[in-house]
């Protein structure tokens, strides 16, 4: 460390713990409390990157988010490296690693540099223009200008850090812990309200925190010193929750706001283990302050982005603050007064200021004055019209101005400096206001757009709301919040406020020069490297909105988006188009305010929690049995059970015929189960389902199909009558809870004169499926004192049984064309009956089967699976289900629809069996339909929705949904595959048992 | 994300609610009496407005019940709740 | 899902208990189930009432929900749910509807319990937190979820079978870092 650039004692760095840290490979020290910034540039290091276009050398900019310039790859972690931070934000820690961008071999020698000479070849838009011939070359452009222009690494490996979200709720929001922000949250905290205050930075205060100067002083005291003593009086508050290291994201509608909380960034490697990183707050809050403060805006001249080149207030910050000098021989240049309190500041603390360039006349404010008693030379109603030395100032060239401002005259005075200060005024932190949906309003005397009119419940207070000056800054924050909140103490109200006050403001968005402005480099976006000639080249070439200058120049388009540049683009733009800027309109500031990881959007919900998982109450016997599973909706549901090294297609062919040939067992318990009761219950089903239910029998089960309004079938399921006014319904996995949702829907708007009640006990029952000739067999093992005749317990009807003294329904249903059962029990006993079963079955070799042999199973019967061979486009005709349409029902969910002119077309796609020519050829889901080979275009004519391979017949089948498929019985059609067509045959839906002989086996 | 007061369990987040398109298009009594444009003015046409619209929400994640809302499409505000059955409140 | 300990947070299944739902629209109902549980049925949204054994939830202003504070024999726990059916679906004034194993109750002790919650949940709970028998259907981690206030600190939380593990392995999970 150059001992030289830090000079000794001060209050926010302790200078006694040291720490060791990387840079490119070179070890270096700094000290706790110092960001990589300040410990950078008391090492000397200003250069840190190369820009993005022309790879010119670029040193650290500023002290806070709206850096251009320093933004690094952090860490060497293949999982842990993070690109594109900001040093000035990044709190030094032991062992940290930090790399430049944007440069190769390295950043002293970079190759890519060769760009900045070949300038003038690469205006703006070069890349649009230039490579957009021929069409197809894109590809191979693409490779080369993605590698020339890449900024940062990405991680390749998992983040192993964790991230949470939190939600917070309060009555005050106050976004920024500056001087008005301090003020706020005391009177919001002292008037018993619920606050929040949240600051970026480690510790609060602002800028105000370290201004030692004579010409700010507070009751007497340094400003600084009465801040201090403020922020400590907030301790004794209990609701009042201060965040630091918490950064505001967004500001959405309804005061919902996001938040980053950095937990760790600032720990040592060691320390940061098995801790949250960065946790997303959710804020809701009832009022918002927004005390966000201001941002200095830089100058654009010739060459006015050296390394060494830093925003005046910045040096400021790194002397005041970090006890760092940005260089031994500091120049500033100003057009308003805050450069002249970092001239106090340098000299105070022993720095020498070369001089003062000052774009306008002689002025005589409290802190000219102090600096002119301090001997520093003040060039009044000059400009600096050119700066050299390539990867570091060493020089500036200084001239007069002309008295309108557009030129510059004179002897050219030449000075060595290795730091130039520079200082454009200031513009408010606006972004959250605006991202709330607040409209803007433009103040002409120092050019600011200020925030105006908002929607939601709000106040900007200090110098993002334009007060600049201390005693009005103070004065201003208190009224507004008095009112804001409501509040009716004189606090703060009668404080002696001492300030330098700004007497002279002069602006020029574009200083001139001596050179042509095509022969100068003025920066505006210096992080994507697009200059004032840019601007005006694409004003030439017709641009006038700001909007399209921006995407034409990409001025504002970089990571930082704009916070530096994006005034003096409008200026710029505003001056050559003679438009007033206040007419022009800004640019629209988007979310985030600054780049988020997105370890914090995502929070914990990776690995186990990146999606819900569902289990049934056997899902460990499915476990332990080695099934495979599958994601239905978010249900896991076994699909297979494979047997040593059995694939899918090898278990799936054992499983389908094992319940074929003796028994199978599944476990449904997936399928959504509604109770109903309520005298209207059967009422209600015939509204909701297409077939009639009044004379269904208690004890009697009956398929229906639910349809929506525009008539397309919806759901389907078995609905049980268990009591005269009591039904149990079931519909499918993935559609249960909307099937619930919609049927409230409809008893709630529609139908509210209906004694109807539903609720759902989808969860409570776990329900044990076995099938197969043998179902009957094993179900009397499992419930002795059950009469399973066909007569007394035939096909479609339900029992009432009990199991080891437990209540459970036993429904004989079938979704396999098998002689089957469903035993319906509470879930805490499913296991233990399932067990029962299976070893009641093994006798009969039970087989358990998952949902890849039941599709198998039921595409065999050509029995639909709503939401596979429907689509939303498919009504019971179009599934060749005419039969269940009630023609004697008035009415029913989508029965009118059934016969508009669209729904009655006999060219419909409509649901049909599908036999392939070569009876092993599978054919794939999704594959299209067509009738004819040669015709082109060729007409598509439907799709294949089903398609197994079925042991049972030993042949494939298929279900398809083709236009005015009914018709079509015997035709022969063709799948066109990539490589090859496969020949089918339209046949019938059902395959296999058509007399439903297997029911009653 | 908006704060919705429920008509029946008060101030909640948005996330617990889900929305239900157009209020107060009731569903006709005798539908098989109608002709086809007059069933199909039922079953799709929607205003779809900037500006005051009458909503259906339901509390899905709460109390499971549908209640109406007036809300401004073009800034989102919401002007008022109410219980279904209930009277618009005027414009 | 045994009893699990955190810094200041205790998360522990309570198993397994009587849980019925209880839905009606008019007065006799209402009335009817206050008498057939000698409980004072509770009519304000977000409420409830307890007693010595039974605890009766404010869910919708046509839905409650039931739960007992001990586990029950399987007799009486099935002589209730038949009682109030009786009482109730049978004579057509609303339905009953055992839901036991439909739902899981956790409970959750400990003065950290509401920043556990506030990981995962939009709800506010700076009032719900001191007011003792309070009700609130929400959702924690996406997931649907009935929260009663118990006590001071201690809370009973339902989540639906299905997503228990889940949401059990995500609380845990959570707490570790609170």
């Amino acid at each position: 460390m150059s001992k030289d650039l830090r000079i000794a004692n001060n209050r926010f760095i302790d200078q006694t713990s040291r720490i060791s840290f990387k840079f490119d490979g070179k070890t270096l020290y700094g000290f706790k409390g110092d960001t990589l910034a300040s410990a950078l540039l008391a090492n000397n290091i200003h250069l840190v990157g190369r820009s993005f276009k022309y790879h010119r050398p670029r040193g650290i900019m500023t002290c806070g988010s709206e850096e251009p310039n320093g933004i690094l790859q952090i860490g060497n972690d293949s999982s842990m490296t993070e690109p594109n931070t900001r040093a000035t934000e990044i709190e030094l820690y032991e062992g940290l690693e930090a790399s430049s961008q944007n440069c190769w071999p390295s950043v002293n020698f970079d190759i890519g540099a060769v760009n900045n000479f070949f300038s003038p070849l690469i205006p703006a838009a070069f890349y649009y223009k230039t490579f957009m011939w021929p069409a197809n070359f894109w590809k191979l452009y693409e490779y080369f200008i993605r590698k020339s222009a890449g900024l940062g690494r990405s991680p390749t490996e998992p983040d192993k850090d964790v991230y949470d979200h939190r939600y917070l709720h309060c009555d005050v929001l106050i976004v920024g812990g500056g001087i008005s922000g301090i003020i706020a949250a005391k009177k919001a905290a002292k008037n018993n309200l619920n606050t929040l205050l949240i600051d970026d930075k480690n510790v609060l205060g602002g800028t105000t925190i370290f201004q030692q100067n004579e010409c700010f002083k507070i009751n007497n005291s340094y400003s600084n010193e009465w801040l201090k003593k403020e922020i400590e009086s907030l301790n004794s508050f209990k609701n009042l929750t201060i965040k630091t290291r918490t950064t505001l994201a967004a500001y959405h509608s309804y005061n919902y706001l996001l938040a980053r909380e950095n937990l760790t960034d600032h720990l040592d490697l060691k320390e940061k283990k098995d801790k949250i990183r960065q946790r997303l707050l959710k804020i809701r809050a009832k009022k918002v302050i927004i005390a966000t403060g201001a941002m200095e805006r830089p100058l654009i001249f010739n060459n006015n982005d050296r390394p060494g080149i830093i925003l005046s207030s910045s040096i400021k910050k790194y002397i005041d603050f970090y006890g760092v000098k940005c260089g031994q021989k500091i120049s500033l240049f100003t057009n308003n007064d805050s450069a002249y309190e970092t001239a106090v500041s340098l000299s105070n603390r022993g720095v020498s200021v070369n001089s003062v360039v000052d774009i306008r006349d002689k002025t005589n404010s409290l802190i000219v004055k102090q600096v002119e008693k301090l001997g520093i030379k003040i060039h009044w109603k000059s400009s600096v019209v050119n700066t050299n030395g390539y990867k570091r100032i060493n020089s500036i060239e200084i001239m007069k101005l002309s008295d309108d401002g557009t030129a510059v005259m004179g002897k050219k005075i030449n000075e060595k400096c290795d730091c130039l200060g520079i200082s454009g005024g200031w513009t408010p932190r606006v972004h959250l206001f605006t991202q709330s949906g607040g409209k803007l309003k433009f103040r002409d005397v120092d050019n600011v757009f200020l925030p105006d009119k908002s929607e939601l419940d709000q106040i900007s207070i200090g110098s993002c709301n334009g007060d600049f000056e201390l005693d009005e800054l103070i004065k201003n924050s208190v009224n507004l919040t008095n009112k804001f909140l409501k509040v009716n103490n004189n606090d703060y109200e009668n404080l002696e406020v001492v300030c330098s006050k700004e007497i002279d403001k002069k602006n020029i968005w574009l200083l001139p020069s001596d050179k042509p402005l095509k022969k100068t480099k003025s920066f505006l976006d210096f992080q994507n490297d697009s200059t004032a000639n840019d601007i005006k080249l694409a004003l030439r070439e017709g641009f006038k909105s700001i909007e399209h200058v921006k995407r034409y120049t990409t001025t504002g388009m970089a990571t930082d988006q704009g916070k530096l540049s994006n005034m003096h683009a409008l200026g710029i733009v505003a001056e050559t188009a003679g438009v007033k800027m206040g007419n022009l309109g800004t640019t629209t500031f988007r979310p985030p305010y600054t780049p988020l990881t997105f370890g914090a959007i995502v929070g914990r919900n990776v690995g186990e929690f990146f999606d819900i998982a569902r289990k049934t109450p056997m899902h460990d016997w499915h476990v332990e049995n080695k099934a495979k599973f599958e994601n239905v909706g978010q249900w896991k549901r076994a699909w297979y059970y494979p047997i040593e090294n059995e694939n899918m297609h090898e278990a799936v062919q054992r499983e389908s015929k094992a319940a074929r040939d003796s028994a199978g067992i599944l476990d449904a318990s997936t399928l959504g189960k509604i109770d109903i009761q309520g005298s209207d219950a059967s009422e209600f089903l015939n509204r909701v389902y297409t077939n009639a239910w009044s004379k269904l029998e208690i004890g009697k089960c009956r398929y229906g199909l639910m349809l929506n309004e525009d008539g397309m079938v919806y759901d389907d399921g078995v609905t049980t009558r268990l009591l005269e006014n009591h039904y149990l319904m079931t519909t499918t996995t993935g559609g249960a809870a909307n099937v619930l949702s919609k049927l409230e829907d409809y008893l709630q708007t529609e139908w509210p004169e209906l004694d109807v009640y539903l609720t759902s006990v989808t969860d409570h029952y776990g329900t044990v499926s076995i099938c197969g000739p043998n179902s009957k067999k094993i179900l009397s093992k499992v419930i002795p004192d059950l009469d399973l005749s066909d007569k007394e317990f035939p096909h479609m009807s339900f029992k009432n049984a009990l199991i080891d003294n437990i209540k459970c329904r036993v429904m004989r249903i079938s979704f396999t064309g098998e002689h089957s059962y469903e035993i319906n029990i509470e879930s805490s006993y499913s296991k233990s009956v399932w067990e029962k079963c299976f070893e009641a079955g093994k006798e009969f070799n039970i087989t358990p089967y998952g949902t890849e042999t039941m599709h198998l199973l039921r595409a065999e019967k050509g029995f639909i699976i709503a939401g596979q061979d429907t689509d939303g486009t498919m009504t019971p005709v179009d599934l060749q289900m005419d039969w269940i349409i009630s023609k004697k029902k008035y009415d029913f969910i989508g029965k009118r629809s059934l016969y508009r002119s669209d729904t009655i077309r006999e060219d419909r796609k409509q649901l049909v069996g599908l036999l392939t020519e070569d009876p092993k050829e599978v054919l794939e889901e999704g594959a299209q339909i067509v009738a004819e080979r040669n015709k082109k275009p060729i007409e598509m004519l439907g799709h294949v929705t089903s398609s197994y391979f079925s042991p049972n017949l030993n042949k494939s089948i298929a279900l398809a949904v083709v236009k005015n498929g009914k018709k079509l019985k015997g035709q022969k059609m063709f799948v066109p595959m990539k490589n090859k067509t496969i020949n089918v045959t339209i046949t019938d839906t059902v395959f296999l048992d058509k007399e439903n002989k297997r029911l009653n086996a | 994300m908006f704060i919705i007061n429920c008509p029946y369990c008060g101030e909640r987040d948005q996330s617990e609610f889900s929305a239900g398109g157009e209020a107060h298009i009731v569903r006709p009594k005798q539908p098989t009496e109608l002709s086809d444009d007059q069933w199909a003015e039922y079953l799709f046409m929607r205003k779809n407005i900037k500006g005051v619209q009458f909503e259906r929400w339901n509390h899905s994640h709460g109390c499971r019940k549908w209640f109406n809302m007036v809300r401004d499409t073009s800034n989102d505000k919401i002007h008022a709740v109410y219980k279904m059955g209930e009277k618009p409140p005027v414009k | 899902m045994d009893l699990k300990e955190y810094s200041e947070i205790k998360i522990s299944e309570i198993e397994p208990i009587l849980k019925i739902n209880l839905r009606g629209k008019n007065r006799n109902f209402i009335t009817k189930i206050g008498k057939e549980l000698s409980i004072i049925t509770p009519v304000d949204p977000n409420t409830s009432s307890s007693n010595e054994k039974l605890n009766l939830l404010w869910l919708s202003p046509d839905e409650w929900f039931l739960y007992s504070n001990d586990k029950l024999g399987i007799k009486d726990a099935n002589s209730l749910e038949d009682k109030l059916f009786n009482e109730i679906s049978k004579v057509k004034l609303g339905s009953v509807t055992n839901v036991s194993d439909h739902w899981i109750m956790i409970n959750l002790k400990g003065r950290k319990i509401f920043e556990l919650l506030s990981t995962g949940c939009p709800f506010n709970f700076n009032n719900f937190k001191n007011s003792k028998g309070a009700v609130t259907q929400t959702l924690l981690n996406h997931i649907d979820v009935i929260i009663h206030n118990k006590n001071v600190n201690d809370l009973n939380l339902f989540v639906r079978r299905s997503f228990s593990a889940h949401l059990w392995s995500w609380m845990n999970d959570s707490a570790r870092f609170i």
